[in-house]
């Protein structure tokens, strides 16, 4: 707990002073700063690469175009909830209705899909502002309610499924058009060979890591997770960095599902989601991200979604139950935590 | 999170009580500190509103005595999480348990194997899936306890993994041999002695399972020094460790009595279901969220030290006999979705009725 307070080299973790004027020079705006990968993202990528290196020398399919597309399709989603949910983790909370809330925006794009023939941007622009909206309930209630966002976003997952299933109308929702085979698996879906899913996820989550690392407002999140009381002392406006980060998460679970609409078929069944809130919370902490608040990085989400996208792919390609990779996901949970805890516990006795 | 105040429901007479307390005030204050007359109240509410319906005609089934006694055999698995949800998060530190539902999938295999196939007597086999299920719950316990990680983590990790087990131990496939099917008498109701012929036959599950468990669990907290040094070490920790209090092996032991308690439940749903299921306690939303549903209607503090057997109990009547009157009062399977909005419209409510009543009577600040 005490470590969150600290940056990864036992100095406050600051950022720029609130309400203060950035100081002018990088050089010493760069030392408050944490190092631009912190060493979990590097065990990540090394964790990653060994991972494909050996699938890709036990079953010679792995390393092809055909394995690997699917594979960054797949990633896509949770690894852009993902990014919302850090913020999320960020400022302390967590959302646990991200599921639910997939399903309401993935229904509601699906029927005004079959219904209307919407063209691809006002199918887009549909699922975010649902998703939003969704976002901006979870956020007013916890922000200005003051209630503990794991119970209200308990509450309201019940009252996204309510929506969800009312809007499903007891049946599945079937002849969905081709519109968003812009974010599919299939040839329409990619530009030089990477899925337009994966490009707009590294696209937002390299902005969102800029926006946190380098703007006042993200500084801010970092600052109500780390200690909201401090934080509104020195001049940030607690609730409305709570109510931005549950907007965001909702507007990109928009956007999410969008891909996970693409990469179905053109049915749509209620099944869609369920789960979903934990594999991104999984991801999110396999990234390192304080579950406490007031530590994360968004990289470290998409290499963990990454991470835990390729053991699922792996082992259905080993050829054992695909079940088991729940049991992987399970153990890189301790392991990766883990380590972050002993490097945290390195880091105090020093 | 760190922007709401702790829940405290502690009411805190100093805090704008005037001498002149009216009737009406001082009503509306017990109702919103004391979460059991709260829930009473509910119960009561609820159960009188089904029966005008039902008087009414508007139900598509009587709502009696007879129906409201027959859907408590829902209440077994609920309450019996519940109360596993209340011990850990008592236990404080942002203690939560994610994982009951998975332990309840694995020990029901587990049971399964015991009984179903190798022919364990049931007495053993029981025992032997509450020790299985204990060790689940120790294993979350040590990490959470002993090595430092956050409740909600670990427990994730272990959700993951035992899930993932419960699946691939038997190749996917349920065990349903005859003495697993036998067990179906389990979940039937029986007549009460002495009196039974004047109160509906009562879920058999209920006297076997759930009123041992909530007395147990009840003397645990209430009676046993146990108890006070869970309540110690949830409501401030470092306060706890500087009294000398075993704060790690309290804590720990907290997590193995709620996989104890999951490994008791996994017995019951075998017997519910006739079956050992492989997804039993994570198919859907899983049974880990409306455990810790009940947990937070019944007045426990998702911030630890606070909550009470009673009011997980009471949660709990109050949920099963709300779905219970909601499946009647909807043609086809549109009650399961109108009971998703009952249960998450109440947790809500709850929630910012904590929130409410921490302003109101003796919030933080």
């Amino acid at each position: 707990m005490s470590t969150t307070a600290v940056d990864r080299h036992g100095r406050p973790d600051a950022g720029p002073p609130p309400g203060a004027p950035v100081p002018p020079r990088s050089r010493s705006r760069a030392s408050v700063l944490p190092s631009p990968m912190t060493g979990q993202e590097m065990v990540l990528v090394a964790v990653v690469a060994a991972l494909w290196v050996v699938l890709g020398l036990t079953t010679p399919a792995f390393l092809t175009a055909g394995s690997l597309q699917p594979l960054l399709v797949a990633t896509a989603p949770i690894a852009l909830v993902g990014v919302g949910m850090t913020i999320v983790i960020i400022t302390g909370g967590i959302d646990v209705s991200v599921g639910a809330a997939i399903m309401v925006c993935s229904v509601v794009t699906a029927k005004v899909l079959v219904t209307d023939e919407v063209n691809l941007a006002v199918a887009v622009l549909l699922s975010v502002a649902v998703g939003g909206l969704l976002g901006l309930i979870n956020g007013v209630l916890i922000a200005y309610g003051r209630v503990h966002a794991i119970i209200i976003t308990f509450g309201t997952a019940n009252l996204f499924l309510f929506a969800g299933l009312q809007i499903f109308g007891s049946s599945t929702v079937n002849g969905i058009p081709n519109t968003l085979d812009f974010f599919g698996r299939g040839p329409g879906g990619r530009t030089w060979g990477v899925p337009h899913a994966f490009l707009l996820t590294v696209l937002v989550t390299a902005l969102a890591w800029w926006y946190l690392r380098h703007a006042a407002g993200g500084r801010h999140f970092f600052a109500v997770g780390g200690d909201a009381h401090a934080a509104r002392l020195a001049g940030v406006r607690v609730q409305r960095r709570v109510l931005l980060a549950y907007l965001t998460t909702g507007l990109l679970v928009g956007l999410a599902s969008c891909f996970t609409i693409a990469q179905g078929t053109s049915t749509l069944d209620q099944s869609v989601g369920t789960g979903k809130e934990l594999a991104v919370i999984a991801a999110v902490v396999i990234g390192g991200t304080s579950i406490m608040g007031g530590r994360g990085s968004v990289l470290g989400t998409l290499l963990g979604a990454l991470l835990v996208q390729s053991v699922s792919s792996g082992v259905t390609q080993l050829g054992w139950r695909s079940q088991l990779s729940d049991l992987f996901v399970g153990i890189f949970i301790i392991v990766a935590v883990g380590a972050d805890l002993l490097r945290a516990r390195a880091r105090r006795s020093r | 999170m760190s922007v709401a105040p702790p829940a405290t429901e502690a009411p805190a007479p100093q805090v704008g009580d005037t001498p002149a307390e009216g009737t009406g005030a001082r009503l509306l204050r017990v109702l919103l500190t004391q979460r059991i007359a709260l829930l009473a109240v509910l119960i009561v509410a609820v159960v009188v509103t089904f029966f005008i319906q039902d008087a009414g005609g508007y139900l598509t089934a009587p709502y009696d005595f007879d129906y409201m006694s027959a859907a408590l055999i829902n209440a077994v698995p609920l309450a019996m999480l519940g109360l596993a949800e209340l011990l850990v998060i008592l236990s404080g530190r942002g203690g939560i348990d994610l994982s009951v539902g998975a332990i309840v999938s694995l020990a029901g295999m587990v049971f399964g194997f015991l009984y179903g196939e190798w022919g364990w007597p049931l007495w053993m086999a029981i025992v032997a899936t509450a020790a299985f299920g204990a060790l689940c719950g120790a294993l979350n316990g040590f990490l959470v306890s002993y090595i430092g990680f956050p409740a909600l983590i670990a427990t994730l990790a272990t959700y993951y993994a035992f899930k993932s087990l419960a699946i691939v131990i038997n190749n996917q496939e349920p065990i349903s041999t005859p003495p697993i099917q036998k067990l179906f008498s389990l979940s039937r109701s029986v007549e009460l002695p002495l009196f039974g012929r004047y109160v509906p036959d009562v879920p058999l599950g209920i006297f076997t399972f759930l009123l041992p468990t909530a007395v147990l669990v009840w003397v645990l907290l209430a009676r046993t020094a146990y108890g006070r040094r869970l309540y110690a070490i949830g409501t401030n920790d470092v306060a706890a460790r500087w009294a000398g209090l075993p704060v790690r092996d309290t804590r720990f032991k907290a997590y193995a009595y709620a996989g104890l308690l999951s490994g008791l439940v996994a017995v019951v749903t075998v017997g519910q279901f006739a079956s050992a299921r492989p997804d039993a306690g994570v198919s859907g939303g899983g049974m880990a969220l409306p455990a810790i549903t009940i947990a937070v209607l019944g007045g426990v503090a998702i911030t630890g030290g606070i909550g009470r057997v009673a009011g997980v109990v009471l949660a709990t009547l109050l949920i099963v006999w709300l779905n219970a009157g909601i499946l009647l009062a909807f043609v086809g399977n549109a009650g399961a979705q109108y009971q998703l909005l009952a249960l998450g419209s109440v947790l809500v409510f709850a929630a910012l009725l904590n929130g409410l009543t921490n302003r109101r009577y003796g919030g933080s600040r």
